[in-house]
Order: C-alpha cells, then sequence, then structure tokens
C-alpha cells in the first residue's frame, strides 16, 4: 500500500507537464496574440474579407486618408488622392501585402495582450496610425504620372521622413474595378504592386552616380582626365552605343551629358571588382526596412562580364537592376554628406486611449553611406548638371541638383524614364526619385514629373 | 515523513468556497441573462435553479456525513456552472438540456458512490461491467452513426449519446484492484486484453482521441498496480509500433493529423477550427470581450470541443487559465487523497479518474490550440452534451472514494487493510 502511494506521485509529473503546456500557451498569445487576431478571418474585423473595424490612417497634415464609420471603411474623399496613397494605405481586402492597413493591422486594431481587441470591438476605434505622407504631394505625383506606370519617391534626406510615395498603375478602392479587369488588362499590370518599395528596374544612366562614386574614390586624376567620345566606345568583345558625339569633353563634362563612350571606359579601368565593390558600400544587394516594410534588393553582377558587359554595367545596362527606393536613399546619401538615411512612413501610432506607442523618428533603420568626400564631389558634379546642362529654370528657385536616366529596357518598347536627385536649400531637404516605366528620355518625361512634384512640396509657389 | 504525508489536510471552509462559487456564478449568469436581445424569465430560472442544487446538495451531504468535504463536488460545480452559462449564452433550450444533463450526472455520481462503499459488491461487477463495456462499444460500432469522421454517436428516440464517455466509467471501475489482486500478473494481464479491446474498438469507430485517453488510462492503472517502469515503457513502445503500422496500412488515420502544426496554411479544411480558436482566443485578450460577444460560437462545435476557445475569447484567457488549472488541482489533490485511501481500489480508482480528466483536458486544450493533434474530444464537466457531462460527474465517484471512512463494523467483507495511518496499526502487507 505505501507503494501505491508513492505512486500516485505520477499525477505530479502530469500536471506539471499540464502546466508547462499552459504557460507555453499563453507564451504563445503574448508573442503572437496580435497577428493571431488581425488575421483576415476575423469577423470582429473583417466583414466578407473586407477590413470594416480599424483605426484611422491619417496624413503627415492630419488629412484623413483612410478611417472607419459604422462598420465601413471610408478613404479621403478626393478621388485623386485615393489613387495616390493607394499603395501606401493600402486596398480593404489586404491584397497590397506592402499597404498600412494589412502591415500595420494589427496596430490599426488596437490590440493589446492585456485586452485584445475591446476598444475595436465596444468603441469601433483601434489605434490610429499618421504617416509622413503629404496626399497633395502624393496626388500631385499621380497626375504627373499621367496614366503612365511608374513611381515617385521623395523624402527628407535629413530627417528620414517620407514625403512622398506613389506608384502607378493605381485603382480608385471607392471604385474598384473588376477581378477579372485587375487580373488580365495590361493598364492595370502589377497594380498591387508598391513600386517605389517592391520594384526593380534597369537604372540606366543614374547608375553613373555610383559608377562616378567608384571613380572618385579608385582613380587619383579622374576630375582632371579627359575622354573623347565618337558616338560609341569599341571593345574588343562589343561597342558601348552613346547617345550623341560627345568630342572630347572632361569628367563633369562627360557626367553633365551622361557620356556613355567615357563612363564606359571608366568601369573597364576600375574593373568588375571594384565596381562591384562600390554597389556592395552602396547597399546593392540588401533589403532596406522602411518601419515594417522592406524594399527588394537591387542587383548588380559582373562576374563573368567581358570588357563591354562591364562597359554597359557602368552605365547601368547589362543585368542591374535597382529598386527605386534605394536609389533615393542613394541620392540622400550624396545630399546628406555621406549618410543616406533610411526613410520612414508611419509618423506616430496612437492607441485608443490617446497614447503615442510609436514615433517612426524614434527608430533609425540601417541605410546606405558613402564618403562625405565622395558625397560632397558627387553633389558638386549633380548640381552642375541641373546648373549645366538640364537649366535650373526647370526647377525654379529649388537649387536642384540630379542625373536623369534613359533605361533601355526590351526591343521594340521606350526606354524607363529616370530623375535622381535632391535640393540643396536647407530649407526643402528633399531627396526625389522618379520612374516612369517606358516613358521615353529622362531630361524630357521624368524631370518635369519631378519638377511638379518638387513645386508641389515647395508650398505649391 | 510519513507523519506529514498523513496528516490530514486544513478543514475545508466550505461555507466560504460555497459564497465565492456563489458569487462568481451570479455575475456570470447575470451577464447572460442581462445580455442584449431580451430577458428570458425561463434562461434565469435555469440558473436560480442551478444555484439552489448545489446549496441543497452541499448541505445535504454535511448533514448526512459532518465530516465530508466537499472540494471536489465545488470544483465540479464550478466548472459545470461555467458550462451551462455558455450553453445559456447560446441558447435557452441548450442550457435546459444541459442542467438536466448535470442533474443526471450528479445522480450518477452518488449511485456509483453507493455502489463503490459496498467494495466487495464492486469487485464482484467488474467482470460484468467489463463485458456490458465491450458489448455496447460493439454495438456502437454496428449501429452507430458517423459525425465528423468518427462512429461515436448513438441515436437512441431524440437522443443522441455517446457510449464511450460511459465505458470510461467502466474502464476505471474494472481496472482498479483490491490488495489481493494487486501483485497478481494474470488479473493484469486480463486487464490488458479488456483495454486492447476497448481501445482497438474505439479505433475502429475512429474515435482516436478516446482511444488514446483509454491507452493512457491502461498505461496509469497499470503502473499504479504493479509500479514496474520497464513493463511501462514495454507498453509504449509496443503501442507506438503498433500506431505506426496502423498508420502504415490506413494512411486515412495519419491524414487526419496532417494539418498539425500546419494549420494556418490549411484554414479553410483541416485547420479550420484551430486557427478560429486561436484567432477568436487571442481577440479576447486576457480580460475577454465579455460573454456573448464573441464571434467563435459562429463555429462548428464551438460550445462542445472549442468550448475553451469561447471561454478565452468571451471570458477571457485569465479565466481560461484558471478553468485549466483546476483540473490540475483536482489532479494534485487526488495524490493527497489516494494516500489515506481505504482500500488500494480506491486509490487507484482516485488516481485513474483524476489522470484521465487531466489527459482529456490536455488532449482538448492543447488539441484546439494546435499544441498537440486536434482529436476531437471535450473538455470535462464544461463541454455541452450530456454523455460528457454525465460521464464527467460519474468519474467523479472515484475520486470521492478515496476519502471513504469505514467503521470497523461497516467495513466491507474482503476489505483489504486501510491504509489510513490511524486504521493501519502495522498491519500493512505490503
Amino acid at each position: 500500500m505505501k507503494n501505491i502511494a508513492k505512486r500516485a506521485g505520477v499525477l505530479y509529473a502530469l500536471a506539471a507537464a499540464f502546466i508547462v503546456g499552459l504557460v507555453i500557451l499563453t507564451a504563445q498569445f503574448a508573442v503572437n496574440g496580435g497577428a493571431w487576431s488581425s488575421n483576415r478571418f476575423n469577423r470582429h474585423i473583417y466583414t466578407r474579407g473586407q477590413i470594416a473595424s480599424a483605426g484611422a490612417i491619417t496624413d503627415r497634415n492630419g488629412e484623413v486618408l483612410a478611417k472607419s464609420d459604422g462598420g465601413k471603411r471610408l478613404y479621403h474623399e478626393s478621388r485623386a488622392v485615393r489613387k495616390a496613397t493607394l499603395h501606401a494605405v493600402g486596398d480593404t481586402e489586404g491584397f497590397i501585402s506592402t499597404g498600412i492597413q494589412s502591415a500595420y493591422r494589427q496596430e490599426l486594431t488596437g490590440y493589446s495582450f492585456l485586452n485584445g481587441i475591446y476598444t475595436l470591438k465596444k468603441y469601433g476605434r483601434g489605434s490610429d496610425i499618421r504617416l509622413t505622407l503629404d496626399a497633395n504631394a502624393c496626388a500631385a505625383a499621380y497626375n504627373a504620372l499621367d496614366g503612365r506606370k511608374g513611381t515617385v519617391g521623395v523624402y527628407n534626406y535629413k530627417t528620414g521622413e517620407l514625403l512622398c510615395m506613389v506608384s502607378a498603375p493605381s485603382y480608385d478602392v471607392n471604385n474598384k474595378p473588376s477581378a477579372m479587369a485587375l487580373a488580365s488588362q495590361e493598364k492595370y499590370e502589377g497594380v498591387y504592386l508598391n513600386r517605389f518599395l517592391s520594384g526593380l528596374y534597369t537604372p540606366g544612366s543614374t547608375f553613373k552616380v555610383v559608377t562616378a562614386a567608384a571613380a572618385l574614390e579608385n582613380i587619383g586624376d579622374i576630375t582632371t582626365r579627359s575622354f573623347v567620345c565618337d558616338g560609341k566606345l569599341e571593345l574588343p568583345s562589343g561597342t558601348i552605343i552613346c547617345s550623341a558625339v560627345h568630342g572630347k569633353l572632361n569628367f563633369e563634362k562627360a557626367f553633365n551629358r551622361s557620356c556613355n563612350s567615357a563612363f564606359a571606359q571608366i568601369a573597364v579601368e576600375l574593373g568588375s571588382q571594384r565596381l562591384t565593390q562600390e554597389t556592395v558600400s552602396l547597399g546593392f544587394g540588401e533589403s532596406f526596412s522602411v518601419g515594417a516594410l522592406a524594399t527588394a534588393k537591387s542587383r548588380f553582377n559582373v562576374s563573368g562580364a567581358d570588357e563591354a558587359q562591364l562597359g554597359w554595367a557602368g552605365v547601368g545596362q547589362h543585368t542591374t537592376l535597382v529598386n527605386p527606393c534605394h536609389m533615393l536613399m542613394i541620392a540622400g546619401a550624396v545630399a546628406n554628406g555621406g549618410e543616406g538615411l533610411a526613410p520612414y512612413l508611419v509618423d506616430t501610432i496612437t492607441n485608443p486611449s490617446g497614447i503615442v506607442t510609436y514615433k517612426g523618428s524614434l527608430f533609425k533603420e540601417k541605410g546606405v553611406s558613402m564618403p562625405a568626400e565622395t558625397a560632397s564631389r558627387l553633389s558638386g558634379l549633380m548640381r552642375s548638371n541641373v546648373e549645366n546642362y538640364y537649366s535650373d529654370s526647370r526647377f525654379p528657385g529649388l537649387r536642384m541638383c540630379g542625373k536623369t536616366g534613359t533605361a533601355e529596357v526590351e526591343k521594340g518598347k521606350q526606354p524607363h524614364a529616370w530623375f535622381l536627385g535632391f535640393s540643396q536649400r536647407d530649407d526643402l531637404p528633399l531627396a526625389i526619385v522618379v520612374v516612369v516605366e517606358n516613358g521615353g528620355s529622362g531630361n524630357s518625361e521624368a524631370i518635369p514629373v519631378a519638377a511638379r512634384v518638387m513645386k508641389a512640396l515647395d508650398g505649391g509657389r | 515523513m510519513p507523519a506529514i504525508r498523513n496528516k490530514i489536510p486544513k478543514r475545508f471552509k466550505w461555507p466560504a468556497a460555497m459564497g465565492a462559487l456563489t458569487l462568481f456564478q451570479l455575475i456570470s449568469f447575470a451577464q447572460v441573462v442581462l445580455a442584449p436581445g431580451g430577458f428570458d424569465p425561463t434562461l434565469a430560472l435555469i440558473f436560480i435553479g442551478y444555484i439552489i442544487l448545489e446549496w441543497l446538495y452541499c448541505l445535504t451531504a454535511r448533514l448526512a456525513a459532518p465530516q465530508s468535504s466537499q472540494e471536489v463536488e465545488v470544483i465540479a460545480f464550478l466548472l459545470s456552472g461555467i458550462g451551462l452559462a455558455v450553453c445559456g449564452s447560446i441558447d435557452t433550450s441548450y442550457a435546459l438540456k444541459q442542467l438536466i444533463a448535470i442533474i443526471a450526472g450528479a445522480a450518477a455520481y452518488l449511485l456509483l458512490s453507493a455502489l463503490l462503499k459496498n467494495l466487495s459488491a464492486a469487485v464482484f461487477l467488474r467482470i460484468p461491467a467489463a463485458v456490458a463495456a465491450l458489448g455496447v462499444l460493439a454495438f456502437n460500432l454496428v449501429a452507430a452513426r458517423t459525425v465528423n469522421g468518427a462512429l461515436n454517436w448513438l441515436k437512441i428516440g431524440s437522443f443522441s449519446v455517446q457510449p464511450s464517455e460511459f465505458v470510461k466509467v467502466a474502464f476505471i471501475f474494472v481496472g482498479a484492484v483490491t490488495i489481493d489482486k494487486l501483485q497478481s500478473t494474470k488479473s493484469l494481464a486480463k486487464y490488458a486484453v479488456f483495454s486492447i479491446a476497448c481501445v482497438g474498438l474505439l479505433f475502429l469507430m475512429r474515435d482516436f482521441g478516446t482511444a488514446l485517453i483509454f491507452f493512457f488510462t491502461f498505461v496509469l492503472i497499470a503502473f499504479m498496480r504493479s509500479g514496474d517502469m520497464r513493463s511501462i515503457i514495454l507498453i509504449c513502445t509496443g503501442a507506438l509500433l503498433g500506431a505506426m503500422l496502423v498508420v502504415y496500412f490506413k494512411p486515412y488515420v495519419a491524414e487526419r493529423f496532417s494539418t498539425y502544426r500546419h494549420i494556418w496554411e490549411n484554414m479553410d479544411t483541416g485547420g479550420f477550427q484551430q486557427t478560429r480558436v486561436l484567432i477568436y482566443s487571442a481577440s479576447g485578450g486576457l480580460l475577454g470581450l465579455g460573454i456573448g460577444e464573441g464571434k467563435l460560437r459562429q463555429v462548428y462545435a464551438a460550445s462542445t470541443d472549442l468550448v475553451f476557445g469561447m471561454i478565452c475569447e468571451e471570458w477571457g484567457l485569465l479565466l481560461g487559465l484558471l478553468v485549466a488549472a483546476s483540473y490540475a488541482v483536482l489532479a494534485v489533490y487526488c495524490i493527497k487523497a489516494s494516500r489515506t485511501a481505504a482500500s488500494s481500489y480506491y486509490s487507484i480508482a482516485c488516481v485513474a479518474a483524476a489522470g484521465m480528466l487531466l489527459f482529456q483536458t490536455a488532449l482538448n486544450i492543447f488539441g484546439i490550440t494546435d499544441l498537440l493533434p486536434l482529436t476531437g474530444v471535450t473538455l470535462p464537466f464544461i463541454s455541452r452534451g450530456g454523455s460528457s457531462v454525465i460521464g464527467s460527474w460519474a468519474l467523479i465517484a472515484f475520486i470521492k472514494s478515496a476519502g471513504f471512512r469505514f467503521k470497523a463494523a461497516a467495513q466491507p467483507e474482503r476489505a483489504d487493510i486501510p491504509i489510513s495511518k490511524n486504521a493501519r496499526a502495522g498491519r500493512d502487507a505490503v
């Protein structure tokens, strides 16, 4: 009998195992509760797969971009703003995974481990999210793209605040085209993709900023070199075509006129190793965090490339693909003395009791950096581009610096038009990236878009 | 050491416990009755009736045996009351059925208690009980209707019953032994044959959850009887091999569990219930959304298998954890109680019943939250359903039997040696 009494102790082991299970379960709720409760199948939040009840999303000036009222999700009253901010705000069903309504849905529901989604359920209020975006600038950018596909991003290179983030094609959430149309029509190709964060494009001549940086750092007398351009650069393994016959020109002029002959020659002189090294140090192959969102990784690969291919790579062709947000950070590094901050999109998150639970400015994500010397010299070169070549008159009063790109894509299609630049004005520390897909020349197509957006952000002057 | 072990636990302050229980029930019942949708006097009567029943039981029990204590019943009343409130928050007719089940369960508990007091009769009835249990399961297998891929339901008139819930009681009833059979390998072997038959029949019914509970209880009883760890390991290894063979020859068994740890990829199929439990339990937070405010209640089997999720969503994870802890408390109580039992039969039955309840609770709670594979077993006392409630209550008789005290004259025939320190007087044979 004594033995039986002892054996009963086996229940201690069973009870202990059970309690351990409960602890694990509780820990799982503590860790994953927010993600679980904001699941798209939670009918407290979603009605027929559509977000119905959640906190409000506003722009930097308090313009309401999305809010919930009576179990319905309401968006900004202006159609242009709705279309321009679709990718930032996200759609109602959550197809746009990089939209705030998807990526921050846990925050929007106001979930807390203590209360679950009680406040949302009881008062219909979750946490409100204030973005760094300027709705008007976004609308201006969307309108400037004028129905063409592409993206525009503007951020404050001194603080990292993202003021404009537009991706086209877009659609009006209040008047969503049929699923059939979105899936099959060419004009809606990649409509759920935020091209600014997730897009990868051939950079064309905007890549010359990178090649120039490598040259400034590795070729001592680069600024006093002179190049001769007869419209092409013939190498044993192939020919690099230039946009014009530039004749004799120095490094600055070659950068101004975006001379392929000169930059291909520089790339060949640098060699694949040093050029690759430069791209790596500037963040190629890396994904950057924009708050809870992540950028696509830019790609530069010249391993096994022959001289001609290396030359093409040096002028932003070959297999190189870049992410617009990443390029914007490189422009930011040039503008900001070498420190290219990572942009952020969420300014503040305020919980239902009115307490700010998150401040974007406090979280410094990893950015892009280059030596201050390189940044300052590149800055001078990019300023010279506008001053001496694109013309300041196209950016009235902005003290713009920039580099255009005309990225050759598949045969029979117009090249992508690029502009990468920034304003040197102390009161307007903004960098901008513009991509107009198959838009044509960067100079004639991307600059006007950039100018309109910058003007909208410069107090509409 | 033994002095401490056999010390009689601190007196159970039953008026305080009953008072706290009643207060808790008044608050939760009021929430249900006063929920939006109109006051339902029938529902209020059901709840009031339940509270009166609790007090009647306790007072009668105190009067009948002033030395007795009612910890176990208070826990059972607490859990059953939560189940009753959950039922009432869905539908008054559910609450009425549940109340009837609780009353039937309490009656079954009292009847079984009376039988167990007469140990010689109980021992005599073990073989008929075993035969009846196997008969019921076999009949069930032949006549059953399939519910959710398991064949464990019988339709009698307008009632659906789950015979396996009652066989659980018989399983312990048959498994526990008095001291004279304790060392008998032959007796244990006979019980093993009975167990294999039960588990096999349950397997054929595809009620894997209950089969697992039976297997676990068999191992527990075998251990209590023999104390031989090597045999236990051998049994478990054998069972594992057997399970592997079953999975090899009957792939549908494995298929049932294929979504385990993959519920989020199968949200509309095999992971439907578990993902909804997690989504809505998380929505409730620690404090819950309020009774009747949940959405899990719209999911199939919410008030039966998934009731723990409903409690977490509406009453809060904190209360869910308290509910879960009650089963562990019951088990720990049984360790103490079994040590002072008047017979090895009672000791073994008490531990087996507590172990069975706790194991089933673990299968239920961890199954619906994907920590264990989902087997579709009920949460004892709480899940809606007559068979489950009656079975749970009947098991209490085994737990309470460890507290039976016999006056010398009233000692059962063939009684084995009491193990309470006072009565032992050096006669302990083992």
